[in-house]
């Protein structure tokens, strides 16, 4: 299995000094290390954007795909695939915005997949406009007067519209995150993790500083349950923050919001499924019976 | 106006119309397929508008004795379920003709003169053996006894569909059948045309485009299937779906963009992978279709056209996405556009598709239309002793050894490892990219030049592995038909009309639009005396690629762009007003 120096065996990172990408980064290259993959067990997909850029930085079978259509290419891989785990790596322009309509439809199929979305809430590679996730009133060289829409809730439309894990962490703390990727990847179903990555570039305002002083873990909230759908979407609607809020009337919750266990994945329900697809063509099918039928 | 048996073939055409929801459809599909087990040759030409009920549909069945290749549109008999067909199809019923109706609902007045009415009470008869629902069962059975066509393969075919049912459903639909027989016997006794069973026929099936499109994609050994729905090509979504005990996931996708980066994850698992749209789901599939090309990924999409732009005309005909499949997707890369003209070319090209796929490791177009996605036609079953499959430079088990998933190779093709063999470490990249994969690299000038022309030089291949040109009529002729596509079938039908006139034709069926075979068309124009090209479009896409890579300029075309597919009668007509015109010397050449 490859370890974390394997996988560096790669192109050297170009992300901007200081990104929040670096922390993600060895957060992913730990938990794939210490969940033991081998090569031939898992594929990363890569979205566009600075996250996507990643996919330049570690060594395995990967593919970059389109802005925004990481998760579809990434759910016909899992689909033909069963014997590999599937990571997907996207931002919040590419995953909640141009590719929203995939990442509402990829919460209620549960293909068993990890989505792990680098949300800086600021548009990095086309140099600093707003992003889905950026807060209201921020001004952007695309919002000069200030953002007018509500930002998108990940977290809560990832509950609402039935993935089956959904957390949420700021990659400030790489041990945390790490720990929550693993359970991420060990999970029998649709694993949602947004996190806070911010952009020292392009958003002055989430800044490292910003999001330290107002993430706090739910595992330190004592009656906190993550089985509870309802509650998880409670706490998804308390996350909403705007601008000017003060670290202590603005608290952010990371870690595990929603979990379900044993909800049949997309894949166990395909009992078609029970080998690579490529073995189906390995000699032409008999069509015997099918051309009867039209007889 | 045609009249009553005049037609040359032996063939006869029966209309059946009425609202939508009536059973048009499977009324005019059990018609076939009693003819096509009675030893007849058939062909439906199916005609609706975009709803679910009400409306006008219609649907003509050609049948006859010996093989045809295209549909009908004038009627020997109607059958008009509903005032509104007898007002808007009379117009195809050819003189002497006859109408079946039922006087309770369809008045009958005002018809021309040469109408054979043939009433018959069918809602009356219906409700006496069961209800309304089996008057469409009364007006078939009608229109078989003018014929003089026995009725027990109908009785039969009834059987068969009722029968697991229920005996009384069944028996009731016979006992229907029977009397709209001797009621429509007795009211025209002296109808003219006559259609009888042949004995031993070989065993034919029944194929719309999609069915052969379908079983093709079946032969190669398909394992994913993703699609939003669309008309026309809806029907393989659910026909691949029915199959998927046969080995296929199949997807119903949220749009036709997930659909077509499903398909590039499929095929990066080695599986054979296809989707399927008509012009508007492949505009949304554009981009991913370009990034088939840049990680060559070996993919199959079909496209089957109907009249654009935007929503169009949704269920009517069209071949005006020839030029967009070939130019579709920003930048450069190699793709192949295969244009089946009939069920058979449907069915071998695409299991062709999946192996020039594989082999080119590039996206393949199966570009078909409505006419032969929608229309059932009888056929020998498809010859699958000739289905191969040929996966091309896969490596799909076992190890490799500093891998390169991008190597340049003479032939331009790599070979393709698939993840889960040890040692395939790769990054299959929309972006350009270097041997291994990386992103990066592949800004550097002397690499993108390396990838870009050992991607391009793959068109080589293409063009050495694709299907050739097919030549139809004898080798000079007076007037020499260039096509593709689905008109093919009435193509084909003039020239057996004309074969009895001092006429002669010969026709060059294009397969493989792109890459596009230039030296057969240069050669064939060259020889030709008269040159015409026939498209069912109005800007003449097809003339410009022969223009564009021949440097001929055809002497005539023929375009049709109303929403339907040429008649046989149309192309023999405009094929012998050429051959009245003095031959141009030589094919003009564009300099």
């Amino acid at each position: 299995m490859p370890t974390v120096s394997e996988m560096e065996q790669a192109l050297t990172p170009t992300w901007c000094p200081g990104c929040g990408d670096f922390q993600m980064w060895k957060a992913l290259k730990q938990a794939i290390e210490n969940v033991g993959y081998t090569y031939e067990q898992f594929a990363v997909v890569w979205g566009i954007g600075n996250a996507g850029n990643g996919a330049d930085f570690l060594r395995c079978q990967g593919f970059h795909g389109l802005h925004g259509r990481a998760l579809p290419t990434a759910t016909g891989i899992a689909l033909t695939n069963p014997e590999l785990k599937v990571i997907v790596e996207l931002g919040d322009g590419d995953g909640y915005g141009i590719g929203g309509n995939h990442f509402l439809h990829s919460c209620r199929r549960n293909v068993e997949m990890t989505a792990i979305f680098h949300n800086n809430q600021i548009y990095g590679l086309t140099t600093g406009q707003a992003s889905p996730t950026s807060d209201q009133f921020m001004k952007t060289p695309s919002t000069p007067g200030g953002v007018i829409e509500e930002p998108v809730n990940p977290v809560g439309v990832a509950v609402a519209q039935g993935a089956t894990f959904v957390a949420r962490v700021f990659c400030g703390d790489v041990a945390y995150t790490q720990s929550i990727y693993e359970q991420a990847l060990r999970h029998k179903g649709f694993a949602v993790v947004d996190v806070f990555q911010p952009c020292p570039t392009w958003n002055k305002h989430n800044t490292f500083k910003w999001y330290a002083e107002r993430a706090y873990k739910l595992e330190d909230e004592p009656d906190y349950d993550p089985s509870s759908r309802v509650k998880a979407f409670e706490k998804a609607l308390s996350t909403f923050h705007d601008l000017t809020c003060a670290p202590d009337s603005c608290r952010l919750p990371v870690g595990v919001f929603y979990r379900q266990e044993g909800v049949p994945t997309y894949q166990e329900q395909l009992p078609q499924l029970d080998a690579p697809m490529w073995r189906q063509a390995l000699q032409p099918r008999d069509l015997t019976a099918a051309m009867k039928a039209l007889a | 106006m045609a009249r009553i048996g005049e037609r040359r073939t032996k063939d006869v055409s029966i209309r059946v119309g009425g609202p939508a929801g009536a059973g048009i459809k499977a009324a005019g599909q059990s018609l076939s397929r009693t003819f096509m087990r009675e030893g007849l040759w058939t062909m439906d030409l199916t005609e609706y508008p975009s709803l679910i009920r009400g409306g006008h549909n219609a649907i003509t069945v050609r049948v006859g004795p010996e093989p045809f290749h295209s549909h009908a549109v004038d009627a020997d008999v109607l059958i008009a379920l509903d005032q509104l067909t007898a007002e808007k199809d009379l117009c195809w019923l050819v003189e002497g003709g006859a109408v079946v109706y039922d006087p309770a609902s369809v008045t009958g007045e005002g018809w021309p003169a040469h109408v054979r009415k043939v009433p018959v009470p069918l809602d009356e008869i219906a409700k006496r053996n069961g209800g309304v629902i089996m008057r469409n069962t009364v007006a078939l059975a009608a229109s078989l006894a003018l014929l003089r066509f026995p009725l027990e393969p109908f009785e039969a075919a009834l059987h068969a569909q009722f029968d697991s049912k229920s005996a009384e459903v069944a028996e009731g639909n016979v006992r229907a059948a029977r009397e709209g027989y001797a009621e429509a016997a007795k009211a025209a006794a002296d109808f003219p045309l006559r259609l009888a069973p042949v004995a031993d026929a070989p065993e034919r099936i029944l194929v719309d485009g999609n069915d052969a499109f379908c079983l093709g994609g079946l032969a190669a050994g398909i394992g994913f299937y993703a699609a939003y729905p669309m008309t026309p090509a809806s029907t393989l979504l659910h026909y691949f779906a029915r199959h998927e005990h046969d080995g296929v996931v199949v997807k119903h996708v949220e749009d036709e963009i997930a659909a077509m980066n499903m398909v590039c994850g499929a095929a990066f698992t080695g599986t054979r992978a296809m989707c399927a749209t008509s012009g508007g789901g492949f505009s949304l599939m554009v981009e991913a279709f370009g990034m088939a090309g840049v990680t060559e990924s070996a993919v199959v999409v079909g496209v089957f056209s109907r009249p654009g732009p935007a929503t169009g005309m949704p269920t009517w005909t069209e071949q005006g996405d020839l030029q967009f499949v070939i130019h579709a997707a920003q930048g450069e890369f190699p793709r192949v556009v295969l244009a089946p003209g009939d069920r058979e070319d449907a069915f071998h090209l695409t299991w062709q598709a999946f192996n020039l796929a594989d082999r080119l490791q590039t996206p393949v177009v199966l570009l078909g239309d409505s006419y032969l996605s929608d229309n059932r036609q009888s056929v020998l079953p498809f010859d699958t002793e000739r289905v191969v499959i040929e996966r091309g430079k896969l490596i799909a088990e076992g190890e490799v050894h500093d891998y390169l998933r991008y190597k340049d190779t003479p032939d331009g093709v790599s070979p393709r490892a698939l993840p889960g063999v040890k040692g395939a470490e790769q990054l299959v990249n929309s972006y350009e990219h270097d041997e291994y994969g990386w992103g990066q690299e592949g800004e550097r000038a002397e690499v993108r030049v390396q990838q870009d022309e050992k991607r391009m030089r793959k068109m080589d291949l293409a063009l050495a592995l694709a299907p050739p040109p097919v030549t139809f009529g004898p080798l000079a002729a007076d007037v020499s038909i260039v096509s593709f596509g689905s008109t093919k079938g009435p193509i084909r039908d003039a020239m057996d009309e004309l074969a009895a006139e001092d006429v002669t034709v010969n026709f060059m069926q294009i397969v493989t639009c792109w890459p596009f075979p230039t030296a057969e068309v240069s050669d064939f124009l060259g020889k030709a005396k008269r040159s015409l090209v026939v498209e069912n479009n109005y800007t003449g896409q097809f003339e410009q690629l022969i223009r564009q890579e021949c440097l001929i300029a055809p002497d005539d075309r023929l375009h049709r762009y109303d929403g339907r597919m040429f008649t046989w009668t149309q192309i023999a007509d405009k094929v012998r007003e050429m051959a009245r015109q003095e031959a141009p010397k030589t094919p003009e050449v564009i300099v």
